[in-house]
């Protein structure tokens, strides 16, 4: 049998473990789906697959034990899920036309999550429209609040949803709910100043609990909302490291003209005698003021913004891990 | 239209030490009083609160205080001649008819013989107008003693009982918890004794339950409670208990009415 | 006298008010709720007949318009106290009849509570009439009609809202305006709700005592109330407040006196200077709460002071319903009576 790797990989199939058998790979942007679906995929995995389908950890599915043969029959079969991503391209009888850029990951958000500070399906929809298709090996998540369940940490980028809490002190009561809430849970950035709540703002994270709090509404959400923009964390077998702050009190248009800006500057940099390189090893490779120039060059930002001077990656490398000793 | 939460300042004509933590202040005063009520004192920008009068007479109202809090800390800066804001007096007091001709026997723990310090006096005074009169006082320790003055002055000729829960190598006088020395009472016509307890809550709890015990008669026990207030007036709500507010229809009850209120 | 108004027609009357009284209804304060793309409908100042919501019941009661959440009592400065002024402005407030009944047990607190007449209280609340909206459904926590305050009569005008058309009473002379005497007029009285969803039934206050004081039901409470004093702020009948000293100068020569509203279930509430708690566990401070609006209050009052708003149920973050609280309260009471 000939298959063509890199032109499967690229239509989002993979080369798996058992010889002449592929695994599709559905994108779910947001991990949010419209529930009909289930049905294609379910047919998917009956006609073609082994009968069953696996959840990726990137909040997409993946039907294995498919026939390489099968590939152009499930890609007419599959372009309703194609169409349901709303991409500016024209969709075609071809499957998907890349897979480089990996799902765009959220957690369930504002939409049903009390913590919510934003709708993350809404965003992932949007960012996916930004960014795909596209080959270049990124990791993007969007999560709805500073308790970060999505792992936006783990990401190439990591959206946080914030709100900038807003006091009336006219409606506070000094119950100091706030207050202790912010001290117990999150950074202490509330304090009381003669029965009033004083914020500090280079302490909140505008992560909304003292909203959550409030029982008379002094608290209330900003008009806008502010995105946390955490940037290069990543796994792999080299080095492993949480992703770090960028940006913060950025509005939804700075962060997306930032990742599209961010393909552009891979486009530029990336080194074409490697088979792929990862985005987080360029900005190692060119540093992150080079990075920081040029994605942030052209963007009108806006007036809240605030944005890393430096950033130090923690983290680890393997091949450094001296720790161990034999028992 | 008036309006009832204006403090009115008046002249600090005396402050007097009666522990680390308590001091007397003696404020210009003309008005009717009775033992047992309370003011709103305060100071302008720092904090208001109630505070028992323990003494008065025609031209003075007397109140210690306790040095607990924001407002406490900043009155102990006041001295003679400074203003004190307050308005009041508020709650019912101690009723003198209720003793009158009676054997009556005045226990108190602590700050609480602040309240109960004017009608004491009194009746120490006019010995007259009651059948029999006793005072049973405790303390925590020596050194808490209040209005160790008064107490050596009604101790002349009065069976005046002071008692500390704790003493030390110069305390000549009882020790242990009040409730163990009721005995020492006059117990002889104990259906028709009058009692008056005032302290800490735990202190009215176990003092009371161990009168009945004794013999008294319920309705012949009165207590003063102490609560939170923001306003002496019956509109704030700290001080309510059931369907009584305690600035309004106390802070003085009958044991009959007290046994009910439950906070 | 009784007009009948098209929506256009109301709108005109409400101009012509506005004139004279400041308007307050309740209004959607977009993207306000305390959860993410979440409005809340809270009682606001009007503009025009289309900025009142009728269709839902606010998250807040009214009280907040004059029973301020902060309101200074007064200013002082080295040995002057000035009390502030107020808008004296007179105000209308649109209002169901449960709320009109709740401010009557304000009216009561704060007017009949002990000899002193809250002076603070009177001289806004002197300003406000009340044109009653008329209210035949009611929502899914209501319990109006179980509690006697489905029924108000003390309105100075009332108004019911259909389709394209509105009803007006005007019982108070001043709630006339230019525009009602080109307008038809018709006989118009008010209905009432006659049933709830939610029914509860008030225990008998002869047969409550200590024992239901004492009783286990508000031990759930303990572990269920978080003490957040959501019921409390969003109650029409809750009262309670606390008096805040502050300075304002650098000197400390300048300050004021305030009053905060306060909650019987927000920590400190009962707290003595000198640290004694009096309720230091929720269900305490639940028991407290629902003996004061379904007991203690009728013993002063002759009414209870609970009107079944239900907005207590609307806002507990933990699902506590304070209907079935009454109710449960009713079975230990009633099962207290089959022990004598």
């Amino acid at each position: 049998m000939s298959v063509n790797r890199k032109v499967v990989t690229k239509n989002a199939y993979r080369i798996s473990k058992k010889r002449n058998k592929t695994a599709l790979r559905i994108r779910v942007p947001g991990g949010h789906l419209e529930a009909e679906y289930l049905t294609l995929i379910q047919s998917v995995a009956n006609e073609y697959g082994d009968g069953s389908v696996h959840i990726t950890t990137r909040q997409g599915f993946e039907v294995p034990g498919i026939d390489f043969d099968k590939i152009g029959e499930i890609n007419k079969k599959i372009r309703p899920l194609i169409e349901s991503l709303g991409l500016d391209i024209e969709v075609t009888d071809y499957g998907y036309p890349a897979a480089g850029t990996r799902n765009i990951s959220a957690c369930i958000g504002a939409e049903v999550c009390p913590y919510g500070n934003d709708n993350t399906t809404r965003i992932a929809k949007r960012i996916e429209k930004t960014v795909y298709p596209n080959n270049f090996h990124f990791k993007i998540a969007i999560t709805g609040c500073p308790n970060d369940c999505i792992k936006a940490h783990m990401q190439d980028f990591g959206i946080i949803c914030t709100t900038e809490p807003q006091y009336d002190v006219s409606r506070c009561i000094s119950c100091e709910a706030c207050v202790t809430n912010c001290t117990k849970k999150v950074t202490g950035a509330l304090s009381m100043n003669e029965f009033n709540v004083e914020r500090d703002t280079d302490k909140c994270i505008g992560c909304g609990e003292c909203i959550l709090k409030c029982p008379t509404g002094a608290w209330t959400r900003s008009e806008t909302n502010f995105y946390r923009l955490v940037i290069m964390g990543r796994t792999g077998k080299r080095n492993p490291r949480i992703a770090m702050p960028f940006m913060k009190w950025a509005t939804e248009d700075v962060i997306i003209q930032v990742i599209k800006n961010t393909y552009d500057f891979v486009d530029r940099h990336i080194d074409k005698t490697l088979a792929k390189e990862h985005i987080g090893y360029i900005v190692d490779r060119v540093g992150y003021q080079v990075f920081k120039d040029e994605v942030l060059e052209s963007i009108e930002l806006n007036k809240e913004i605030e944005i890393a001077e430096h950033i130090q990656w923690n983290g680890y490398y393997y091949k450094q891990d001296n720790q161990f000793r034999k028992q | 239209m008036t309006n009832p939460y204006l403090p009115i300042p008046y002249k600090i004509l005396e402050v007097r030490q009666e522990t680390d933590i308590d001091y007397t202040y003696k404020v210009a005063y003309s008005g009717q009083l009775i033992g047992g009520q309370f003011m709103e004192i305060s100071i302008p920008g720092v904090g208001e609160a109630p505070i028992s009068i323990c003494g008065f007479d025609d031209k003075s109202l007397e109140m210690t205080i306790r040095k607990v809090g924001r407002l406490t800390d900043q009155i102990f800066s006041l001295k003679k001649d400074d203003t004190l804001y307050m308005r009041g007096p508020y709650g019912n007091g101690f009723d003198l008819e209720k003793f009158r001709g009676k054997d009556v026997a005045f226990i108190a723990g602590g700050t609480g013989l602040a309240p109960v310090r004017k009608t004491i006096d009194y009746f120490i005074r006019n010995k007259d107008e009651v059948k029999n009169l006793e005072v049973l006082i405790g303390f925590k320790s020596p050194s808490d003693q209040l209005f160790v003055d008064d107490i050596k002055r009604w101790s002349v000729d009065n069976n005046i009982t002071v008692t500390v829960d704790q003493g030390d190598e110069n305390w000549t006088k009882e020790t242990g918890l009040i409730t163990k020395h009721i005995t020492k009472l006059d117990l002889s016509d104990v259906k028709n004794k009058v009692a008056v307890v005032v302290g800490p809550p735990i202190m009215m709890k176990f003092t009371t339950l161990e009168l009945i015990k004794k013999g008294f008669q319920e309705e012949n026990i009165w207590v003063s409670f102490e609560r939170k207030m923001s306003c002496g007036i019956g509109k704030c709500g700290h001080c309510k208990i059931d369907e009584t507010y305690v600035c309004l229809e106390g802070p003085v009850f009958n044991y009959v009415k007290a046994k009910t209120l439950i906070d | 006298m009784g007009y009948k108004l098209s929506n256009t027609g109301f709108n005109e009357y409400i101009q012509q008010l506005k004139e004279r009284y400041r308007l307050f209804a309740p209004v959607l304060e977009s993207k306000k709720g305390k959860f993410a793309q979440t409005d809340v409908i809270a009682y606001g100042e009007i503009e025009k007949f289309d900025d009142m919501i009728l269709e839902s019941k606010s998250y807040y009661s009214p009280k907040e318009i004059f029973f301020p959440i902060r309101e200074t009592l007064f200013y002082f400065m080295k040995d002057t106290i000035e009390t502030p002024k107020i808008n004296e402005k007179p105000v209308i407030i649109f209002i169901r009849p449960c709320d009109l009944n709740g401010i009557r047990r304000l009216d009561s607190i704060f007017l009949k509570n002990g000899e002193e007449v809250d002076f603070y209280y009177l001289r806004r609340r002197e300003l406000v009439k009340f044109i009653m909206i008329e209210c035949l459904e009611g929502f899914d926590t209501c319990f109006c009609v179980s509690m006697n305050s489905n029924i108000a009569l003390d309105y100075d005008a009332v108004i019911r809202v259909e389709e394209n058309v509105v009803s007006l009473k005007v019982v108070d002379d001043k709630l006339e305006a230019p525009v009602l005497s080109n307008t038809d007029k018709v006989e118009f009285e008010p209905e009432f709700i006659k049933e709830n969803k939610v029914k509860v039934t008030i225990p008998n206050v002869d047969l409550v005592s200590k024992e239901t004081f004492n009783n286990d039901i508000w031990k759930e409470y303990t572990s269920r109330c978080i003490a957040c004093g959501r019921c409390n702020t969003s109650c029409i009948t809750c009262s309670c407040y606390t008096m805040q000293d502050v300075k304002l100068s650098d000197d400390k020569s300048i300050g004021e006196r305030r009053r905060v509203w306060a909650g019987c279930h927000v920590d400190g509430f009962s707290d003595m200077a000198g640290g004694h708690n009096f309720r230091d566990k929720n269900g305490e401070r639940m028991r407290y709460k629902t003996m004061h609006k379904v007991n203690d209050f009728y013993k002063r009052f002759d009414e209870h002071m609970c009107v079944g708003c239900g907005r207590c149920d609307d806002v507990c973050p933990e699902y506590i319903s304070f209907s079935k609280c009454i109710n449960k309260l009713n079975e230990i009471v009633e099962e207290g009576k089959n022990y004598d």
